[in-house]
């Protein structure tokens, strides 16, 4: 059940555990946060604080042992997450994951089969996005003739393939020299104001986490400070 | 992108492997197709024997290893044609004989001379020769242009000279391959006195053909009567273990050729889990991952099995020369045994990809993104 475009968080996740290896690993402890519709909050903290397991979970692409997190009105305990993860949000990965393969326009389709558009649909967004990430001339381009900040870039364009309202990136810029992570930030800025998306963005780098709207910080598989004590971010996004 | 489009570009990401997978199933293929065609046409020829002439029906003797070797005595054939209904009976000698290292399998069918045109024999050039004829042959058209003898010639048959008087046609390739004598000359030569191999019979009109046979098997237990195709096994064990073998071939090749793709598709599942994780993360149902894998299995085994049946195609073709087989084989390419070697290459590939594409379908999105 959705309640798209209702007040209130588009993300709640509310006393969420995260156990590995039977209970030896406390990745998350009880961690209970929101985001906001069309809010960039960023999370960040140091390795192994438990900050890419959250995202993780709230991507669906793994089950929190207890706790529940409610996007967009959906509880993701429910079965049938393949639709969620297909159109209710936009992954973007540290080392990319792209098809190596496939040409840069054929990894922004591969995301778009079952959409429900025609081919030709999909081939024109893939285009349009390949346009917005600044690789509409590379589009025959496979990944690994890519250099690291053109990969991310279409990471990015892939994971907005089929108009989520949420883009959930873990350390997006973390295998960028300064110049591409400065590009990335700057598509970020333009992909909230064109698509309205909210960004919920992991990163060790304070400097990426300050160009968010609000922070949270994490250490030992918990949010240090409570929600609303949460720091605001040192610059408003524009 | 069209999914095909997806299939077909990882598989050619993959050209050396799915081309050495394409490769097995392609010998596997060929190996059901060849055999398939062998034993069918081989089947087709024997049983034409049985079919020569207009008969209605055919009697051999029982449970013979091989056709050829099936005996008939005259008491016999004479207490089959007492049965009511039997409007004629034609006792037919055969014989197989080496005729020289190009023909090593050489028909003579000995026939009373006034039997041939009942038997269904067509004279199209010369006479036929007489009934006490010791030095007179006919030959089957076929025989005749493979042996480039005609009318008038002389042609040494097993050590004795024969002249051509006649060429004839029965309509199939096992009677035109062959030479006609007479049937008393025959069962001279071969120490046969007496006996015939295959007695052919014609029923008066209106007689039940099945509770003919039924009554002449229950009174001479020591013969098989033969009507349809599917009934030569009971007069020629050979040709029964020949198409058992060929199943038990076609089985072996469907259970190799499946492994062959299964070990393809696992290891190209187990290296590409990542991308596996990728496509679940990015919102592929399980479902689709099981076609994608069961698509590239697919695909490489239908451009496996045109190869094999083009392969298949040639080692018939060299099947063919074969002394042995000359005169007696004429490859019958029915749409069934494409149909099998088709299907057969489906089952290779859906078996094959059976296991990798459901352990593709059920990676776990975060600890296939995990993997390395």
């Amino acid at each position: 059940m959705s309640d798209a475009g209702a007040p209130g968080p588009i993300i709640q996740v509310t006393d969420v555990v995260k156990l590995y290896d039977d209970g030896l690993v406390r990745a998350l402890d009880g961690v209970t946060m929101s985001a906001a519709r069309g809010e960039f909050l960023a999370v960040t903290g140091p390795s192994g604080c438990g900050k890419s397991t959250l995202l993780q979970l709230i991507a669906a692409l793994d089950r929190p042992t207890s706790g529940s997190i409610v996007v967009e009105g959906r509880d993701l305990r429910e079965a049938g997450n393949d639709t969620y993860r297909r159109t209710g949000i936009g992954l973007v990965f540290q080392l990319h994951n792209l098809l190596p393969n496939l040409t840069a326009l054929q990894n922004i389709e591969v995301a778009m089969f079952s959409n429900g558009h025609s081919h030709g649909e999909q081939r024109t967004r893939a285009r349009e996005l390949l346009d917005a990430v600044g690789l509409g001339a590379k589009e025959k381009v496979t990944p690994p003739r890519l250099s690291g900040g053109e990969r991310q870039r279409l990471a990015i364009a892939r994971a907005l393939a089929n108009r989520p309202p949420i883009l959930l990136a873990d350390e997006p810029t973390g295998s960028l020299d300064s110049a591409a992570v400065d590009r990335v930030l700057e598509l970020f800025r333009e992909i909230r104001e064109r698509e309205g998306v909210t960004l919920l963005l992991v990163t060790h780098d304070a400097h990426v986490a300050s160009t968010a709207d609000r922070i949270v910080y994490m250490r030992d598989g918990k949010i240090v400070a409570a929600p609303e004590a949460d720091v605001p971010a040192a610059a408003p996004a524009p | 992108m069209p999914f095909l489009a997806l299939i077909t570009r990882n598989v050619l990401t993959r050209r050396v492997r799915a081309g050495l997978t394409g490769l097995a199933v392609a010998m596997a293929i060929m190996t059901v197709v060849a055999l398939g065609v062998l034993t069918h046409s081989l089947r087709r020829t024997a049983i034409s024997v049985l079919q020569t002439g207009s008969a209605d029906f055919t009697v051999a003797q029982k449970g013979v290893s091989d056709v050829l070797y099936s005996s008939l005595d005259n008491s016999q054939v004479a207490r089959i044609k007492a049965e009511p209904g039997i409007q004629s009976i034609v006792g037919v000698l055969v014989a197989a004989i080496k005729l020289d290292s190009s023909h090593p399998f050489f028909l003579e069918l000995g026939i009373p001379p006034d039997e041939l045109a009942p038997f269904g024999v067509q004279i199209l050039k010369g006479r036929p020769y007489t009934a006490t004829a010791t030095n007179e042959v006919m030959l089957g058209w076929r025989a005749s242009q493979d042996l480039h003898k005609n009318v008038g010639d002389v042609i040494n048959i097993d050590g004795n000279n024969f002249t051509v008087v006649g060429i004839y046609s029965v309509g199939n390739v096992f009677g035109d391959s062959a030479s006609m004598l007479p049937l008393t000359t025959l069962q001279t030569n071969e120490r046969k006195p007496g006996n015939v191999t295959l007695a052919f019979v014609k029923v008066t009109p209106g007689t039940n053909i099945d509770a003919l046979r039924k009554r002449i098997e229950q009174a001479n237990p020591e013969v098989a009567t033969v009507r349809t195709q599917s009934e030569f096994g009971r007069v020629d064990r050979n040709l029964s273990l020949i198409s058992a073998a060929n199943v038990g071939i076609t089985i072996m090749a469907l259970i190799i050729g499946a492994i062959g793709v299964m070990n393809t598709m696992v290891m190209s599942v187990f290296e590409r889990t990542r991308e596996f994780g990728v496509l679940r993360a990015v919102g592929w149902t399980r479902a689709r991952v099981l076609a994608l894998v069961m698509g590239e299995a697919l695909l490489i085994s239908f451009v496996g099995a045109m190869a094999g049946v083009v392969l298949g195609y040639l080692a018939i073709r060299g099947i063919q020369r074969v002394p042995e087989l000359v005169g007696v084989f004429q490859p019958d390419y029915t749409s069934a045994i494409f149909a099998r070697a088709l299907g057969i290459a489906f089952g290779m590939a859906f078996f094959g990809a059976l296991y990798p594409a459901i352990r593709a379908a059920l990676l776990v999105p975060m600890e296939a993104l995990r993997h390395e």
